[in-house]
């Protein structure tokens, strides 16, 4: 393990959502919540914590494996390191850029080419499009669909797709990758195994990982550390 | 004034190519499918210019004002029709992306901002039909035209607000969405496009001039067709109406927007 300084800090982090389908309760209820200022800290009829109590350290060039069944947690904790959505109480500190690989193909549209969704989703993404100028080769010959990169993406099978999005998300430059089961994507074993590489290559990079799956077998080969997440705790286990 | 202008620059030099390239993508996603492009951008004024002068001339003979009809009715829909497609673009931009936010950060304001771009890129193609119309109907240009372009700021600004405000509250109640439609005809009838304000009786004028749009338009009509410039005091309170307007929607757009991913 690194003894740099940590790039992502979890102090006591609590996270809560509501089962309900509607968001509102009433607008009444909103109302007043706007004027009370202070955050309820207790749950209200059909809320649960998704996260409680999480504390953690994640340090500069380590690679973190998130394993835990469904609704554990995980994307929550991804979506946090993100900054797309915020604690109920605790606070997340993140000091290093985030690549949030959980949103590959974000931003795609259907009615835009291959060539124009890269512009689109690389600058989600938080490339400049200089920058993709200068990608835009090496993304699309990653992907492997150059006689389709200007036809408009609807026309893609969903494997073509994956590739495309993927090798965008690759491209982009952070120092802390965050990825949500897509390494287990697809039949596609070609691509997954080129994909695999280019998580190798970032890892030597000294860049920090954080990746959630379902497979604990692929997980403890790459990782340095898993922390298994059930119910919204987390136990860290250490791969020697 | 230092850190807003730092803040400002840093804004820019960060987000300039993610606005860059939602413009852009609005923009062609809107008009690809289409067959008479960006013809669409004066369809709606052109048309309904041509629809309030056969009710007003023929119809329902009314003179409004000495101006020409056409003139007349045409300065009034141009920043209406801006307003209104600019309200009716942004308020799903964040719903519609909600697959975006659930996912990625970025300022969320980028996505209404985005479609009043291109709702204002086709101001820009009406206005040039605007001038074609002056030209018709030889109407002269004078200093007084040049405050057109203050009110378009002012217009721009009033937009910008509406839109955030509106956008936010279609996030926590679908409503808006289904409302909007209804909402805009009727702020449509309460601001002076196809009527004068000089037809207001008194009373009502004060209640009417609360409506931005009626000191916008009324002015664009009194400076560029008949050679008129409205008073400054005026225009300063309008001014600082817009900046205060805009500064309200966009902190509650900043506070709200912390809460997006998990409503959406």
């Amino acid at each position: 393990m690194s003894s740099d300084m940590p790039v992502i800090i979890f102090d006591d982090v609590w996270k809560k959502y509501s089962k309900s389908s509607f968001f509102h309760r009433s607008l009444r209820e909103d109302l007043i919540k706007v004027f009370s200022f202070k955050e309820n800290a207790g749950l209200v009829a059909n809320e649960f914590w998704a996260l409680k109590t999480n504390s953690f350290k994640i340090f500069k060039g380590e690679t973190v494996g998130l394993y835990g069944p469904n609704g554990a947690g995980k994307t929550t904790i991804l979506k946090l390191i993100a900054n797309v959505t915020y604690p109920n109480k605790g606070t997340v500190s993140v000091t290093k850029s985030v690549a949030p690989l959980i949103a590959i193909g974000a931003g795609f549209h259907f009615d835009l080419s291959g060539k124009e969704n890269i512009y689109v989703n690389g600058t989600i993404l938080g490339m400049k499009i200089k920058e993709i100028d200068q990608k835009l080769d090496s993304i699309i010959k990653f992907s492997g669909i150059e006689e389709f990169i200007n036809m408009p993406i609807k026309n893609y099978s969903s494997g073509m797709y994956l590739r495309l999005a993927f090798s965008i998300a690759i491209h982009s430059e952070a120092d802390i990758y965050l990825f949500d089961e897509i390494l287990g994507v697809g039949e596609d074993k070609e691509f997954q195994e080129k994909c695999f590489q280019k998580v190798l290559e970032l890892k030597e990079k000294k860049k920090t990982i954080l990746w959630a799956s379902h497979d604990l077998e692929m997980l403890k080969k790459f990782s340095d550390r898993i922390f298994f997440v059930n119910k919204g705790e987390i136990t860290v286990e250490d791969i020697l | 004034m230092t850190i807003i202008f730092k803040n400002l620059c840093e804004y820019y030099r960060k987000y300039k190519d993610l606005y860059y390239i939602f413009i852009w993508k609005e923009f062609s996603i809107r008009y690809k499918q289409t067959s008479l492009g960006v013809i669409w951008a004066v369809l709606q004024p052109l048309s309904l210019m041509g629809l309030f002068t056969v009710i007003f001339t023929y119809i329902m003979p009314v003179k409004i004002s000495n101006v020409p009809q056409p003139v007349f009715f045409y300065a009034g829909l141009l920043p209406w029709t801006f307003f209104s497609s600019s309200m009716n673009y942004s308020i799903s931009s964040l719903t519609n992306n909600f697959d975006l936010i659930r996912k990625i950060y970025f300022p969320r304001e980028i996505l209404p901002v985005s479609r009043i771009v291109v709702a204002f890129i086709d101001f820009m193609i009406a206005s040039g039909i605007f001038v074609v119309l002056l030209a018709v109907h030889r109407i002269p240009l004078n200093w007084s035209t040049l405050y057109f372009f203050p009110l378009v700021g002012l217009l721009v600004l009033f937009t910008v607000s509406f839109s955030l405000i509106f956008t936010i509250m279609n996030v926590y109640y679908r409503d808006v969405q289904l409302a909007i439609n209804f909402l805009l005809q009727l702020w449509f009838f309460m601001t002076p496009v196809f009527y004068s304000t000089t037809q207001i009786p008194a009373k009502y004028k004060m209640l009417v001039s609360l409506n931005p749009l009626c000191f916008i338009i009324d002015g664009m009509r009194k400076s560029v067709v008949e050679g008129l410039l409205p008073s400054w005091k005026e225009f300063s309170f309008m001014l600082c109406y817009a900046i205060v307007l805009l500064i309200i929607s966009y902190r509650v757009f900043k506070a709200a927007e912390r809460k997006f991913a998990d409503v959406l």
